[in-house]
């Protein structure tokens, strides 16, 4: 086990080496000059010159790559350039709003998800089934962006129910939350019920589930005790490859609903060419998602023991 | 009495999944709903090819010197245009939601092909080849899948409208005929970046289908005649793995449909024409002012094509590869 994670963690270097790459040649080298970029309409000859100096934009290309790797390593990636503040004081600040938002509407939709799974492929073929694959379908072509705009016009602006816009730290945020889960849910149930469908039938055929019937245990704990545990290996990996994502967060979201988290700052330093800030937030999501995928492949294999890793 | 046999003829493997997509009459309706829109799209270019000018869906209903008010009105029957009503700007819903079933096909067509085409290409090339030239397409796909997919999205549709990739669009030309004014460049952009980010998938499925497919007697057969490589993997491994290729297409085509309605709502995606994700985004002020008729219009359009294109990848994938069937 500890030779297959080293293995796998020796392997995952190459790869962010390659992210690493991809980012500065996208930025620096394909984004045109990002001096003109920093220091807006019409700089003096003498002001870009310093600032290709203070970037080090007249380095090699390879010289370049060995700095910004430098800036990585130490998670220095300097001050941003909209706000003057330092990178990872704006990260500071973003993680907590992001995740009161993207936490508890993943832990609520994957439960949804699951429960609505286990009860459809139980009940294969049957009214309930044919109306939670059709209402799973419907609900996956509906665009993200009218969840968003219809949710937040109908439930916040016409019916009140919910404050359209804002954000509070602390308790307060519940208020602010509430409506963008509820809509993160509408969103992902689909997709989930969808999948989570597919690993619940493949289990509900195997020989297990009719010798468990056989010996006469209820169909409550046929599906809940035998089904559910043999498919929450795939659930669970499926679950922390998702985390990644719930950190860097929803921008769509959080724009719409003024949440100052990591997917709006990641939006707003896009825009305004923030290149710093949007360096950082490449090189924290290629880093997390390498780490999780390692996380749910060993996952995998200790909750399954017909599982070898080599 | 004698009977005369007629000889059986083997059903191609086309010709058997049609028959088994058939039997889903859910799937047929679909098919035939899709079929309308790539009507629509088809007619929606050509009455944009024939119309010179200013066309029609920029103008507004009150300059064509039609009797309605020049800000936006409710759905109503005083001129076909305005059946569906009108826009906040008093251009027609009903011709803008039709040329945006053109544009949609476009980004649809272009963005799942490229997409496709190079997922194809790098997953055959490493499930045949192996060795070396698997070792880096995984690199390659590894390293492209850890970037997050919407920030790749966003990051690229940015560097793409500007710097060295909107030059060589501007003056890039076949015999004279420049791209530049067949394909607006933000439709460029969203076709270039979807068709770069979503190829990571079918990679990996044509390279793991490849590898198997690779050891079967045939492939040995053809081999121990002399073929060449090349022929080999084009003519006798691609045609089993393509089924991969097809169910894929269906899935990117709605994806890229619906990165261009985020893209456009963003400000990084189709700007000189109308098209639904503009006409989704301009509803987020629309709806304050309690103008519903455009959301509602183009978002019933993008739900129908979706919905039939979801609907038909799924019976596809049941009628191309039954295994997968549940």
């Amino acid at each position: 086990m500890t030779g297959y994670v080293l293995k796998r963690i020796l392997q995952a270097i190459p790869v962010l080496l390659g992210v690493a790459f991809i980012t500065l040649v996208l930025f620096d080298v394909a984004g045109g000059d990002p001096c003109l970029i920093k220091l807006g309409k019409n700089p003096s000859e003498i002001e870009v010159q310093m600032c290709h100096d203070e970037l080090g934009l007249d380095l090699s290309l390879p010289e370049q790559y060995v700095r910004f790797l430098g800036q990585i390593v130490t998670f220095d990636f300097g001050e941003s350039w909209s706000h003057d503040t330092p990178v990872r004081e704006i990260f500071a600040r973003g993680i907590g709003p992001t995740l009161s938002l993207s936490v508890p509407a993943f832990l609520i939709g994957s439960f949804i998800a699951v429960i609505l799974a286990l009860l459809v492929s139980f009940y294969r073929a049957s009214l309930l089934d044919r109306v939670v694959t059709a209402g799973a379908i419907a609900g996956i072509s509906v665009s993200s962006l009218i969840y968003i705009l219809v949710g937040q016009w109908l439930l916040a602006d016409q019916w009140k129910l919910f404050p359209v816009w804002g954000y509070e730290y602390g308790f307060g945020a519940v208020t602010f939350v509430a409506l963008p889960i509820l809509i993160w849910v509408a969103l992902s149930v689909g997709t989930d019920v969808r999948y989570f469908r597919t690993v619940a039938l493949e289990e509900i055929g195997q020989d297990y589930v009719r010798t468990a019937r056989a010996k006469g245990i209820s169909e409550n704990a046929v599906l809940f005790k035998h089904v559910l545990k043999n498919c929450s290996v795939p659930i669970i990996t499926r679950m922390t490859i998702i985390v990644p994502f719930l950190i860097t967060g929803s921008f769509l979201m959080e724009i719409f609903f003024g949440i100052p988290g990591l997917g709006s700052t990641l939006y707003t330093a896009v825009t305004n060419s923030d290149l710093p800030v949007v360096k950082a937030l490449t090189m924290l999501g290629a880093t997390l998602y390498v780490i999780f995928n390692i996380i749910a492949d060993v996952l995998y294999a200790t909750l399954d023991p017909r599982i070898r890793l080599q | 009495m004698t009977q005369s046999h007629a000889p059986i003829k083997p059903r191609s493997p086309a010709r058997e999944a049609w028959r088994r997509f058939k039997r889903d009459r859910v799937a047929v309706v679909c098919l035939a709903l899709f079929s309308f829109y790539a009507l629509t799209a088809g007619s929606a270019q050509v009455v944009e090819l024939f119309q010179e000018g200013t066309k029609l869906y920029d103008m507004t209903l009150a300059e064509q010197g039609i009797d309605v008010a020049e800000t936006a009105t409710a759905p109503s029957s005083v001129h076909w245009q305005a059946w569906w009503g009108t826009t906040s700007a008093g251009k027609s819903v009903l011709l803008r939601v039709f040329h945006g079933t053109k544009v949609a096909f476009v980004v649809g067509l272009c963005g799942a092909g490229l997409s496709v085409l190079i997922g194809m290409t790098l997953g055959l090339l490493a499930g045949f080849f192996g060795r070396k030239v698997d070792l880096a397409v995984q690199y390659l796909y590894q390293t492209v899948a850890s970037i997050p997919y919407l920030l790749l999205l966003l990051a690229l549709a940015f560097v793409v409208r500007q710097g060295p990739v909107a030059a060589a669009y501007n003056e890039f030309s076949v015999g004279g005929l420049y791209l530049s004014e067949y394909l607006s460049l933000g439709l460029f952009n969203i076709i270039v970046v979807i068709g770069l980010t979503s190829w990571v998938t079918l990679c990996r499925l044509v390279r793991a289908e490849t590898m198997k497919v690779r050891e079967l007697d045939y492939v040995q057969a053809a081999r121990s005649l002399g073929m060449g490589e090349l022929r080999i993997m084009f003519r006798h491994v691609l045609p089993n793995v393509f089924h991969l290729v097809i169910i894929n297409f269906s899935l990117r085509f709605v994806t890229a449909i619906k990165s261009e309605v985020i893209l456009t709502f963003l400000g990084v995606g189709v700007d000189k024409e109308p098209s639904w994700g503009q006409m989704i985004a301009d509803a987020k002020n629309e709806l304050m002012r309690g103008i519903w008729w455009p959301l509602l219009a183009s978002g019933v359009a993008l739900f129908g094509l979706t919905l039939a294109v979801n609907y038909v990848g799924d019976a596809l994938r049941d009628a191309l590869d039954p295994r997968l069937k549940d």
